[in-house]
């Protein structure tokens, strides 16, 4: 019987070792939910300070599902009380994440378009094939957007089975078929932005930012959609370290040409590998 | 001519061309339009015509009704002025017009014979109503402190359910006043003060600032006002949230000869003679009538990521003129949205006007979650311009599921049968555990939720004065049906849910909940819920017998399954079934004047009720159309014999929408 308990044990550390692989985990600084370094909150007493501050990230593998954590500064409440939404929401209200994958980090293979009212795209060796919507709104309310809004980019949408807040983050949990696979090697390009339930015709679900913030609109930005609507963003190393918010305020720093504001480049969003 | 005309026509081009070389700016910004169309249709097996479950309180309103289609519309309106100034209305058709109406507007019938159909009046009409306006003015300071300035409408959503509620939906841009705004490093420091207009028909005794007071002939609402400050100080580590406000209602002063309606408009006295020092200044006099101050301060901390920590201290204060409000609880059978009495005297003094809660939430990192709560709410506490619905400030499901709210001001009116009642939480004090399960497995996900409440009330007392000073709201009795809710009780609903003060009370609550949700990866996904609960409700009532004793025990159990159908559809159905065991449910005890000795004891029969609910919905959402579908069967049996007859009731209801919104 020892060598049975030698193959198990062996078996359990092979286990081990592939789940470790497989996940990932990184910090963001905090204080740096301003974008490119100028972008302010909502002036309605709902957007509590730091509710769209990452702060960490991290992807683990559980059986068939992979389980994406996202934490925020402050503990996530649910002011609108999504419960009560038609079809029910997951149990917060404000915030809404996009995780984008690159599977194959090849230049130039998948989509580099941010998903509508993003007004941002990914490096071209940061391409992505899946993106993962972390959002209040129930599954059926998300299908509907993402079929309306989303054009050729749907093919790579994933709504998770499930979504749930866990003090100051959110869990999502999404079988591993809806990827593709296990994670290996994959980049992450993690945005995080508010989830507006009236959004703009072509907005799946974003809420702007303006030159001045309103009730309900991020200020700091354009008026016209040459800024990125982004409010944190994960960028390497992912150590949380104060070089972090220069990287990130750089990699959103826009460009409206006054001339012609809607033809400016987008800018090019750069994602985190382990 | 014809060159004239050309000559005119490059001169405009010119114009055109130079008016038009301002900054450039998207034209959403500057005129943004936004449109929405809602219809729904009301069916069920009776002969009520009109498309509100529950209207108007007044049941003889026929706004309400269980019978009908309607639709509204509504165009919203947002403008850049420029870069500091926005600007924003809404118009919006009144709801209440069946498409049977075609182009009748009213039933107003001055002359008792009405040919004409429904053509008088505008109480069906589908009117466009201004419903809201603001303008904002971002004040220029440094972006590190931003100052915004609002004059109109506002949802008041920056207090909280104990002060300033925020107004429920429908109402979101009714309420307009002036409000400032500041928010100093990105929320660090944030602060709000307003003032509202205080809306006339249902803040203040009589559900008015004056209006139905038999004791005012000229009711005077116009300088009504509410005021509120909030400010928030947010550390890393959680906040501190100090607001406070105050609703006034002024009248004038009816010994003011210059007042109209005054009793001495001639400074004369009933015998001719003048009275001392009346004397016309054209300059009227005005009191407060009423006005009620609420302040809380709220810490939140949140000092390790597995635990969250949050207290609540409530004071409530209201003053009361009897010379300037009639007595509602006396003269209005007990429906009053307030103690006729001033209550500021008490404050210092007990805990009568406090409100205490303190909470705490433990989060595990493997799924296992425990929230704490204890919580003291005196029963004087009372938020007249509180939340009204569509807010919750206990964790406790309570006795109902829609809600606790501190004010006998709430608003159950203008819901559907599949909307949600709220009850009123004043004088509750007790303490609840919430512990919770969530994880995933392979092919599903679960969570479990179970609920353990004890209540006691700080109402508990013998021999209060229902009469003259606590309203009682006429029916205290009996377990709540919110399923088959009828605002004058006719059919026996038992306990109106503002019904929070007893003659004779001596009261103990306990509430267990356990609910599971499961949902597996099928199809389009699968979603298969279960609720257990249980209530146990003691209330030995007078001290003086025990022939009004109460003991009340409800049994709910439901089951739900819902699941995708195709893309955007979605179905669900369900079942529910509750039993109420009551033993001594309602009756009548009198006793002597000094309630001292028991007279006679009438009724206190045991009762028994059992329902049963079958449900089926359906939502679809394509390209921007919602469509809704919800359908009950509900068979009640309520057991009273021998003191009343038995009841019955066989319901086929249903509520279908569809709503556009560009």
């Amino acid at each position: 019987m020892r060598w049975f308990r030698w193959v198990a044990f062996g078996w359990l550390a092979c286990q081990a070792g592939v789940a470790l692989a497989q996940s990932v985990s990184f910090k963001d600084p905090t204080g740096d939910d301003d974008g490119p370094g100028t972008y302010v909150y909502p002036t309605d007493a709902v957007y509590a300070p730091g509710s769209f501050d990452l702060t960490g990230f991290s992807v683990e593998v559980k059986g068939s599902d992979a389980v994406f954590t996202v934490e925020f500064r402050t503990r996530i409440g649910d002011p609108w009380d999504s419960k009560s939404w038609s079809p029910p929401g997951n149990g917060f209200s404000l915030q809404f994440v996009q995780v984008y994958i690159d599977q194959d980090h090849k230049s130039g293979s998948g989509f580099r378009d941010a998903l509508p009212g993003i007004n941002a795209r990914f490096r071209p060796e940061s391409a992505w094939e899946k993106v993962v919507l972390i959002s209040p709104q129930g599954r059926q309310r998300l299908e509907s957007e993402v079929a309306t809004k989303a054009g050729p980019l749907k093919t790579g949408v994933v709504i998770p089975k499930s979504v749930r807040v866990q003090g100051r983050s959110l869990v999502a949990t999404v079988p591993l078929k809806d990827l593709g696979g296990a994670p290996a090697g994959w980049g992450y390009g993690v945005l995080v932005q508010s989830n507006e339930g009236y959004p703009s015709a072509k907005d799946l679900l974003t809420r702007k930012v303006n030159e001045i913030a309103g009730a309900h609109r991020f200020g700091g930005g354009s008026d016209w959609d040459c800024d990125p609507h982004v409010i944190d963003l994960l960028v390497a190393p992912g150590k949380g370290g104060a070089d972090e918010v220069k990287t990130q305020h750089e990699a959103l720093k826009y460009q409206c040409d006054p001339a012609n504001p809607e033809g400016s480049p987008l800018v090019e969003i750069p994602m985190i590998y382990p | 001519m014809a060159s004239l005309r050309h000559r005119a026509l490059e001169v405009c081009c010119a114009v055109l061309l130079v008016g038009g070389a301002g900054p450039a700016r998207a034209d959403l910004v500057n005129f943004d339009l936004a449109g929405r169309i809602y219809t729904k249709y009301l069916y069920r097996n009776n002969d009520r015509q009109g498309l509100v479950s529950y209207g108007n309180p007044f049941w003889t309103d026929n706004i309400s009704g269980d019978n009908g289609v309607g639709t509204e519309f509504e165009l919203k309106v947002f403008g850049r002025v420029s870069k500091y100034v926005s600007a924003y209305a809404r118009l919006q058709s009144r709801f209440g017009e069946l498409w049977q109406d075609w182009w009748e507007n009213g039933d107003l019938n001055p002359t008792g014979a009405n040919t004409s159909g429904e053509s008088l009046g505008m109480n069906h009409a589908s009117y466009i109503k201004l419903r809201g306006t603001w303008v904002r003015l971002q004040i220029p300071t440094p972006s590190w402190w931003t100052h915004t300035l609002t004059w109109g409408s506002s949802d008041l959503g920056m207090f909280n359910p104990w002060t300033i509620g925020k107004v429920r939906y429908i109402d979101r841009d009714n309420g307009k006043g002036i409000f400032l705004n500041g928010i100093v490093k990105q929320g660090l420091v944030s602060y709000d003060l307003a003032m509202i207009a205080m809306p006339k028909l249902w803040v203040g005794p009589w559900w008015s600032t004056g209006i139905g007071d038999p004791m005012l002939s000229n009711p005077f609402w116009s300088r009504d006002w509410a005021y509120g400050a909030r400010l928030t100080v947010a550390p890393d580590w959680g906040s501190f949230t100090l607001i406070s406000t105050l609703t006034n209602d002024v009248e004038v002063d009816r010994t003011d000869p210059d007042a109209v309606g005054s009793a001495y408009a001639t400074c004369q006295d009933d015998l001719g003679n003048p009275i001392v020092g009346c004397q016309k200044d054209h300059a009227v006099d005005t009191f407060s009538r009423f006005w009620n101050s609420v302040t809380t301060l709220e810490v939140q901390a949140d000092p390790l990521s597995w635990l969250s920590l949050n207290g609540l201290v409530v004071l409530s204060m209201q003053g009361i003129d009897p010379k300037l409000t009639a007595d509602g609880v006396q003269l209005n059978q007990g429906v009053s949205p307030v103690v006729f009495r001033s209550t500021y005297g008490d404050a210092f003094r007990s805990a009568d006007d406090w409100a205490f809660r303190l909470r705490g939430e433990f989060q595990t990192d493997f799924g296992l979650g425990v929230k704490v709560e204890y919580f003291h709410i005196g029963q004087h506490v009372n938020a007249i311009f509180g939340a009204r619905r569509e807010a919750d400030v206990l964790l406790t499901e309570g006795f109902i599921e829609g809600g606790q709210l501190p004010t006998l001001n709430l608003a159950n009116e203008f819901i559907d049968f599949d909307e949600a009642f709220v009850e009123s939480c004043i004088g509750w004090h007790g303490a609840t555990v919430v512990p919770s399960y969530a994880t995933s497995f392979s092919g599903g996900s679960l969570e479990v939720t179970g609920e353990g409440t004890v209540l006691t009330y700080n109402q508990n007392a013998q021999n209060r004065d229902v009469d003259r000073v606590y309203p009682d709201f006429l029916h205290s009795d009996g377990f709540t049906d919110t399923d088959l809710y009828d605002y004058a009780n006719t059919t026996d609903r038992g306990r109106d849910p503002r019904s929070v003060f007893r003659r004779n009370q001596d009261r103990l609550t306990g509430i267990g909940v356990l609910q599971v949700r499961t949902t597996f990866d099928a199809y389009k996904g699968v979603e298969l819920a279960l609720k257990g609960k249980y209530l146990w409700d003691r209330d030995w009532r007078s001290h003086l017998t025990t022939q009004d004793d109460y003991l009340g025990q409800q049994l709910q159990v439901r089951a739900r399954l819902a699941m995708g159908l195709a893309d955007g559809l979605r179905g669900e159905v369900g079942v529910q079934y509750d039993h109420w065991w009551e033993k001594g449910r309602k009756g009548t005890l009198l006793t002597d004047e000094a309630g001292r000795r028991v007279l006679s004891v009438i009724g206190y029969n045991d009762d028994r009720t059992r329902k049963w609910k079958a449900f089926l919905g359906l939502t679809y959402e394509y390209e921007g159309l919602k469509l809704g579908y919800r359908l009950e069967f509900l068979d009640k049996y309520q057991w009273r014999r021998p003191v009343d007859e038995n009841q019955h009731w066989l319901v086929v209801r249903s509520k279908a929408t569809m709503e556009v919104a560009w």
